[in-house]
């Protein structure tokens, strides 16, 4: 290639990349007549949306502009004529205005199939059977709207880290509002009393904040899982169980089989509460001190047998298991090989969760079962512990002969060896 | 009826030439004999390794499915199988230890200088050889640690300048360490190792046969001040010698295969994440370690490229010992030699503990 070729081509491909790049930025942040005015704007909560919306805007992304949302002329460089009322101006929406600003876009199937053909389109219809939906029906201008949780301008995807509704930032968002008790002030729950505020408090002490904020699980359920997000509403006490059991589905239909799906008011918070809810132990089934069942059962009734005789079977195989552990450890470390009983081992580990599952249908027979299945292989395992036991004794025998043997001839070569240099 | 035996052999073979040989051979007695028997306990250890290795052969199968499993059966059901493979891989590391005390005793007693210079050629590659034993063995049971610590090896082989990338290929099959490496080491193992030992053990076993005992310069200078060095006869007070070091070597070895057996550890698996403490065997640990703590670049080259030809020349100097140094050829001790010695040997000790509580 000769020099002016090069710098020929040098030159065209700068132009190419200086084009796509121009390009780019006119696509990824359209300024509109109404930015530029409003960039400029004091007070600065008018200057503030425009702001926000030429940083990240998952609309402005698609080449949505102020007046999809707020209407007006973005061509007019005059304020009056660029607000008139023939340009379909509506200023800032609130309460209803915005369901019905954001819902002309998100309710239209045709339309949100051309930018996010997976996403639903039901949300409008969904608030309107929320709390928050049923009382902005009545008036009240202090309950959360779309913008509310996604913001205004800068409305970032549901899937984006920072965005207010990423799992990771749901509890934080709801409790803006269902944390503060001067905005709560004035609401309450079915039965009267007045909303609580500690909704967050008690979360962040829970397993399932845990798995969400501290390991970054983002399956683990956060307000929305249990609550829906545009049909927020307390579960029903009759939708508890269906609600946990999203999740922990064998369990819910284990409980399902029981009495207690009968009887319990709140189904699984009966046990395990609502927003606090605390890694599940071993203690809290029976009858010693610090166990739920006697909250509600008394000494020498049905329910206090069974639940002392599930505990009962529940620490046989906790123990059986850990002794078994422990055997086969130790055989282990004296060059035994154990991996059957290993996996053995892990069965039996199976079958008391398997046991720990089984007591939702608070039914002593069912865990019953399970117990004695896992505890016959516990004690398969313990005899191949003792055969392996027995091995290693024979094993150190055999080595005390063979050095005792060795030891008898290196000495009688000693000696040969010693009357053979005496012999010269 | 033996007498009969005899005769028949000795019109064939000579018998009584070899007889001759043997009843007149005799090996120097002085203040460093004790090390001419580390040579014999290494030799020992290599017919430990033969017979134990040619039993494993029997129930081993040489596949990354059934490999794990087949020592599984081995330790776990078959007869004694569990004290065969505790003795030959405890084996394998005395032999290794045992061969590198034997080149260490032959170094300072400078038993390398003419007219030997080609035992201690043919010692220093069989020393290579039983390394490289080791290191095809060791992914052998195909576990968690052996696969790693191979796909970590196999990688510093690809670091050699020039022919890394072919190196590391050949040696492991492929891109990556699969079934296909093992199938490689287990034939590198029982079959291409095993003919290079024979071949070499031979001429080192026929050189030293043929040269007698080395002794120090110093037993030397006396000798050619005209004082007598006394000598055993090497049968058979030698031998009983020999022998008698052998069975303290076995019953170390039996003592060891009991009271610490060998982990099989977990059978490997690709997909898993990369267990922690992942490091070679211990004779390769000094080297490993240094190549961990070389910088990435030095003088714009890469670090660990420059450590294997660091260990790359220092593997040639010491082959090349006995031509290297010209003092010893003429009966003197070379004070740069002792102290290069001690350097590697300190440096060994040093980095191999050091290895060992990095991980």
């Amino acid at each position: 290639m000769t020099p002016p070729i090069a710098r020929a081509f040098l030159v065209l491909t700068l132009m190419f990349l200086g084009g796509i790049a121009r390009a780019e930025a006119q696509q990824s942040a359209p300024t509109t007549g109404c930015q530029t005015c409003h960039a400029g704007l004091q007070p600065d909560r008018l200057a503030a949306p425009a702001r926000a919306f030429a940083l990240t805007d998952v609309h402005r992304d698609h080449g949505f502009t102020c007046v999809d949302c707020h209407g007006g002329d973005p061509t007019a460089t005059d304020k009056a004529a660029a607000k008139a009322a023939s340009t379909g101006f509506r200023g800032k929406p609130t309460g209803a205005q915005i369901i019905g600003v954001c819902g002309r876009c998100h309710s239209d199937a045709t339309l949100m199939r051309k930018y996010a053909p997976k996403q639903r389109v039901d949300q409008v219809a969904e608030y309107a059977t929320s709390v928050h939906g049923q009382r902005l029906a009545t008036g009240d201008s202090r309950v959360a709207t779309c913008v509310s949780c996604h913001g205004a301008h800068g409305v970032r995807l549901v899937s984006d880290a920072q965005s207010p509704v990423y799992p990771v930032n749901v509890a934080t968002t709801c409790t803006k509002c269902h944390a503060d008790p001067e905005h709560m002030k004035g609401y309450t729950v079915a039965g009267g009393a007045p909303l609580p505020t500690n909704q967050l408090e008690q979360y962040k002490t829970s397993v399932h904040y845990r798995a969400l904020a501290e390991r970054n699980d983002l399956s683990a359920p956060t307000c929305n899982d249990c609550h829906g997000n545009h049909g927020a509403a307390p579960p029903g006490v009759d939708a508890i169980a269906n609600v946990c059991g999203t999740c922990h589905t064998v369990f819910a239909s284990k409980f399902a089989l029981s009495a207690h799906s009968q009887v319990f008011d709140r189904g699984c918070v009966e046990c395990h509460s609502n927003h606090a809810i605390a890694q599940p132990t071993d203690e809290m089934l029976g009858t010693s001190q610090g166990a739920l069942c006697v909250t509600c059962h008394a000494d020498g009734d049905d329910g206090f047998k069974a639940s002392s005789s599930m505990r009962a079977g529940i620490d046989k195989l906790k123990t059986a298991l850990g002794h078994s552990q422990e055997q086969v450890a130790l055989v282990e470390n004296r060059g035994i090989e154990m991996g059957d009983q290993t996996l053995m081992l892990r069965e039996a580990s199976n079958h008391l969760t398997l046991a720990r599952t089984e007591m939702h249908t608070f039914n002593p027979k069912a865990v019953e079962t399970v117990i004695t299945d896992g505890m016959s292989l516990t004690a398969k395992v313990d005899d191949a512990a003792q055969a392996g036991e027995r091995e290693v004794s024979y094993r150190r025998r055999g080595l005390a002969v063979s050095l005792a043997f060795i030891m008898v001839v290196v000495v009688a070569l000693r000696l040969k060896i010693r009357s053979l240099e005496q012999r010269g | 009826m033996t007498e009969q035996l005899y005769a028949w052999l000795d019109q064939r073979i000579d018998l009584s030439g070899l007889q001759h040989f043997i009843a007149e051979k005799g090996v120097p007695v002085h203040r460093y004999k004790v090390w001419y028997y580390m040579g014999g306990i290494t030799l020992f250890l290599v017919g430990v390794q033969v017979f134990t290795g040619i039993l494993l052969l029997l129930y081993y199968r040489p596949s990354s499915e059934e490999a794990f499993e087949s020592v599984k059966f081995i330790v776990s059901q078959v007869p004694f199988g569990w004290l065969i493979r505790n003795i030959h891989s405890w084996s394998a590391n005395l032999l290794i230890f045992m061969a590198f005390v034997h080149l260490f005793s032959t170094l300072f007693l400078r038993s390398y200088r003419k007219p030997r210079e080609l035992t201690w050629v043919s010692g220093v590659l069989l020393l290579f050889v039983m390394m490289a034993f080791g290191f095809s063995g060791y992914l052998l049971p195909w576990n968690e640690l052996s696969f790693f610590a191979t796909k970590v090896g196999t990688g510093i082989a690809g670091a050699v300048p020039g022919v890394g990338h072919f190196m590391l290929r050949f040696l492991r099959g492929g891109d990556d360490v699969t079934g296909a490496t093992l199938t490689r080491f287990y034939g590198l193992h029982v079959a291409i190792l095993p003919a290079f030992t024979t071949l070499i053990l031979l001429v080192h076993l026929l050189l030293i046969q043929r040269q007698g005992m080395s002794v120090p310069p110093s037993v030397e200078r006396r000798e050619k001040a005209g004082e007598k060095t006394p000598q055993m006869p090497f049968f058979p007070h030698y031998v009983l010698h020999d022998l008698m070091w052998w069975y303290v070597a076995l019953a170390v070895l039996a003592a060891l295969a009991l009271v610490f057996p060998w982990e099989l550890g977990k059978k490997a698996d690709a997909f898993a994440p990369v267990p922690a403490g992942i490091r070679p065997e211990w004779y390769f640990l000094a080297m490993f370690q240094v190549l961990k703590l070389l910088p990435a670049h030095i003088l714009g080259l890469e670090g660990e490229r420059l450590g294997v030809v660091g260990f790359g020349l220092a593997a040639t100097v010491l082959l090349l010992l006995p031509f290297l140094d010209r003092h010893a050829a003429e009966g003197r001790s070379s004070r740069l030699v002792t102290v290069a010695g001690v350097a590697a040997l300190v440096y060994m000790v040093v980095f191999t503990i050091y290895g060992y509580v990095a991980a």
